[in-house]
């Protein structure tokens, strides 16, 4: 039992040692993080962090070694620079000098040596924070700074040069965290300009030896900045309403002058302008019908409002005894005053006649030739002379027959070949003139008006037979035979009888050729058939040409009245008897203007390219037109 | 014959101060160009030990105690009451041996870089300098009697007081020799100075 008892408590005893150890006696843990500075480069103090205790009290020393000595000293001062420090005055300090310093714990159960650590003075030195920092709000030409002044740390010998601090500062406004850093060098004064007015400013102040640490920042310094608000802002509010004004100002002229400068800036495009081009049309996309439309217009020109300036009422042509023509264009009042050729001063009127060719050409072409050149002669020197001239040698065989494969029609040798119908032979010569002259104006009628309608106009007037022969266009030919006159000079005392008669010879259009020249023949008058030629005395009967057209055809229009319808366009202020004995006479004609004469008389009856009996009335030819 | 008196002294005044300026314009020279040496031979020392790795870095720590450089002979305050006691040619003298120690062995120090091969010149120039400091502020009563002092300790070849082998260990020891040396000529010169110029507060 005893033994019992005994092991009992043997092991009690050694659980409770056991037990014992295991309680948290343990050595001290290694003291950490030693590190030392010197304020002043004179004395310096280092720090210790404690280890764990271990569970008993813990004493901590220090021990240092110099450099080139193996002393062993100890801290001299624990307490001076607070818990686990130790504190080096100046008597234990030395500067260039390597100090080794360890830290030691120490408990009951032993003792743990720190890391040692190796320092020189000189290097580890790191002053207090400047004192005495100042701040005041000083001006400057109106506009505010800060001046910011500071003294050295009271431990830090700077005067005798033993320490050579430099300074740093920095300012930021209040609430805000982006700190503005300034170098001040050795200088212990600072300016900060650009401030902001009424704002709060904050400065704070550290300093740093030549080779050494950075010190603390100095306790902050609050600075309020007045308010100089007022003049900076109303020099601004001054310039807005300035600059405000003058946009307005520049607006408004913008706004006036907005179409000119639209003009200026952006041009009007030019559309293309082509007569008779609709764009509308070529924008749906149908071409045929851009072009009709281009067709529809003046091209090729068709100006019949140009016609009555062209026109030529009616030709005449005066045939003296001489033989001489003299021919000149008269107004359609002018024949119907004289319109018995008898009672005119000479002057016969050429009235279109549809003149036929006839296949008697041989008598006719005496006739003919005689009226040829007598007609030629009274010509006088004008261009179409030449053309007629030109044609002299044809004329003579071929005037029988116009339609010849000479292809000179001469619508001459036609036109007096009505002539050997009138035994008596008054035939005039004027005839052929006059028709000639007619084909002239008809011919003007289809040539190219376009060019020069007035040019046409005044040659129309005048001497129209220029104005016949000088077209290029083979249309109505009108060929002189000048052998005629050589021919006819057989016929000679044929023909003198007829100025004796002063007769007037009518010839018809007979048709036009494939070679554009109307043939003509002389009229055959049923009253003036068996009666000779006494025109005084006749009745004329008078076709109207209607008009020429494209085709270069003459369109004629027979009229049947006994009366002259020539003297329908009559002259207010001469007929009016007649205007109302024309209106009433041209019971086929429907649109008369009594105001022109010239250009009245325009029969509405369906044309006839050949009237057989009928007269060719030049005058309301040309007026046809205007309808 | 009081006015000549007056005179002479006051004319004698600023002769004498002459030098005096002259010196101020000299230590400012002076001090300048060893504060440059200074911080080249702390960027020499920071380059090299950052170059080094961690493991070696904590070894040459430790070691570095029990190596001595080679102007440990020269005897020099080593705190800030001894510097003030010291007067101003002591002061100068003593900077002049030091950086007179440092002639041959910047020799070896120079090399590699750009920066080391200014070492040597700038030392040349900065002793040249120190000289007509002393020169300067040599009265003609005081016999140099340093002039001993001046001359070279005894010459102590590099390889035996630092006695490693090591070229690493060489180099960081050199280096920070160097950097400590320069140290002391900076802080004696600047003493020296502000000690002879006329305003109290002389760091500005």
């Amino acid at each position: 039992m005893k033994k019992v008892m005994d092991t009992a408590l043997l092991l009690l005893l050694l659980f409770f040692t056991v037990h014992a150890n295991r309680t948290h006696y343990r050595p001290p843990g290694k003291p950490t993080r030693a590190r030392c500075r010197s304020p002043e480069k004179e004395t310096f103090t280092c720090w210790w962090e404690p280890g764990s205790d271990g569970g008993l009290p813990t004493t901590y020393a220090l021990y240092y070694r110099k450099e080139n000595s193996d002393t062993v000293y100890e801290c001299p001062d624990y307490h001076t620079a607070g818990e686990n420090s130790c504190f080096f005055n100046k008597n234990d300090t030395s500067i260039w000098i390597n100090y080794n310093i360890t830290v030691v714990a120490t408990n009951a159960l032993g003792s743990t040596f720190s890391d040692p650590v190796d320092i020189d003075v000189v290097y580890i030195v790191k002053p207090n924070p400047p004192e005495k920092v100042t701040v005041t709000v000083m001006e400057d030409k109106g506009w505010p700074f800060l001046r910011v002044s500071w003294e050295p740390p009271h431990k830090a010998d700077t005067r005798s040069g033993w320490i050579t601090l430099i300074y740093e500062l920095r300012v930021t406004l209040e609430g805000e965290d982006d700190w503005e850093m300034h170098l001040a060098g050795q200088q212990k004064l600072f300016n900060i300009f650009s401030l902001r007015s009424g704002g709060t400013y904050l400065v704070q102040v550290r300093c740093r030896p030549d080779h050494g640490f950075w010190s603390e920042w100095s306790s902050t310094s609050y600075i309020k900045v007045p308010d100089y608000f007022h003049r900076e802002k109303s020099v601004w509010i001054l310039i807005t309403v300035f600059s405000a004004f003058i946009f307005l100002i520049l607006t408004w002229l913008l706004h006036m002058n907005s179409h000119s400068l639209k003009h200026c800036i952006l041009p009007p495009v030019p559309g293309p302008k082509i007569k008779g081009f609709d764009n509308q049309l070529l924008k749906n996309g149908k071409s045929e019908e851009v072009f009709h439309a281009m067709v529809v217009s003046d091209f090729p020109p068709v100006t019949t409002s140009n016609y009555e300036d062209l026109l030529v009422e009616y030709l005449e042509v005066y045939v003296p005894e001489e033989q001489k023509l003299i021919l000149e264009e008269s107004k359609y009042l002018h024949k119907l005053e004289g319109s018995t050729s008898d009672n005119d001063s000479g002057q016969g009127s050429l009235e279109s006649h549809t003149l036929l060719m006839d296949k008697r050409e041989e008598t006719k072409e005496e006739e003919r030739l005689t009226g040829q050149e007598g007609s030629q002669t009274g010509m006088g020197p004008q261009r179409h002379q030449k053309d007629w001239d030109e044609e002299k040698p044809y004329a003579h065989e071929d005037i029988v027959s116009p339609a010849m494969s000479s292809g000179r029609v001469k619508t001459w040798p036609s036109v007096f070949s009505p002539l050997p119908q009138y035994s008596s032979g008054p035939k005039s010569q004027l005839s052929s003139l006059k028709i000639a002259k007619q084909h002239c104006l008809s011919d003007s009628l289809f040539s190219s008006y376009n060019a020069e309608p007035g040019h046409n106009t005044k040659k129309a007037i005048g001497p129209s037979w220029e104005f016949c022969f000088s077209n290029k266009q083979p249309q109505l030919q009108a060929h002189s035979d000048v052998n005629i006159s050589s021919i006819g000079r057989n016929q000679a005392p044929v023909f003198r009888q007829s100025p004796a008669h002063q007769s007037t010879e009518y010839v018809e259009v007979l048709r036009v050729n494939e070679e554009d020249m109307v043939l003509l023949q002389p009229v055959v008058l049923g009253s003036s058939h068996g009666k000779g030629w006494p025109p005084t005395h006749q009745v004329e009967v008078y076709s109207k040409v209607k008009e020429v057209d494209s085709d270069n055809t003459v369109l004629l229009q027979k009229e049947v009245m006994d009366e002259e319808v020539d003297r329908c366009p009559c002259e207010d202020q001469e007929v009016n008897g007649a205007t109302e004995s024309c209106y009433t006479s041209s019971d086929i004609t429907t649109t008369q203007k009594p105001a022109g004469c010239s250009h009245a008389a325009m029969p509405a009856q369906d044309e006839m390219v050949l009237a057989a009996s009928g007269y060719v009335d030049t005058a309301t030819m040309f007026t046809l037109p205007t309808y | 014959m009081d006015k000549v008196v007056l005179l002479l002294s006051v004319l004698s005044l600023g002769i004498s101060s002459q030098p005096i300026t002259d010196s101020q314009r000299l230590f400012s020279i002076a001090v300048s160009r060893v504060q440059h040496l200074h911080l080249l031979a702390q960027r020499l020392f920071s380059d090299f030990e950052s170059s080094l790795q961690t493991e070696e870095q904590r070894q040459l720590n430790k070691i570095f105690l029990q190596d001595l450089c080679n102007s440990d002979y020269i005897i020099s305050p080593i705190d800030k009451h001894e510097t003030q006691r010291s007067s101003v040619l002591k002061l100068l003298s003593i900077s002049y041996q030091l950086v007179d120690s440092w002639k041959f062995p910047s020799h070896s120090l120079s090399g590699g870089s750009a920066l080391r091969n200014q070492i040597s010149p700038k030392l040349s120039e900065l002793k040249t300098g120190i000289l007509l400091l002393i020169r300067a502020n040599q009265d003609g009563a005081e016999i140099f009697s340093d002039n001993s002092a001046l001359q070279l300790a005894p010459y102590v070849s590099y390889d035996q007081s630092l006695g490693a082998d090591e070229p690493l260990r060489r180099t960081y020891d050199l280096l920070a020799c160097f950097k400590k040396d320069m140290h002391k000529v900076e802080t004696y010169l600047t003493v020296a100075k502000c000690r002879l110029s006329p305003e109290a507060n002389c760091t500005l």
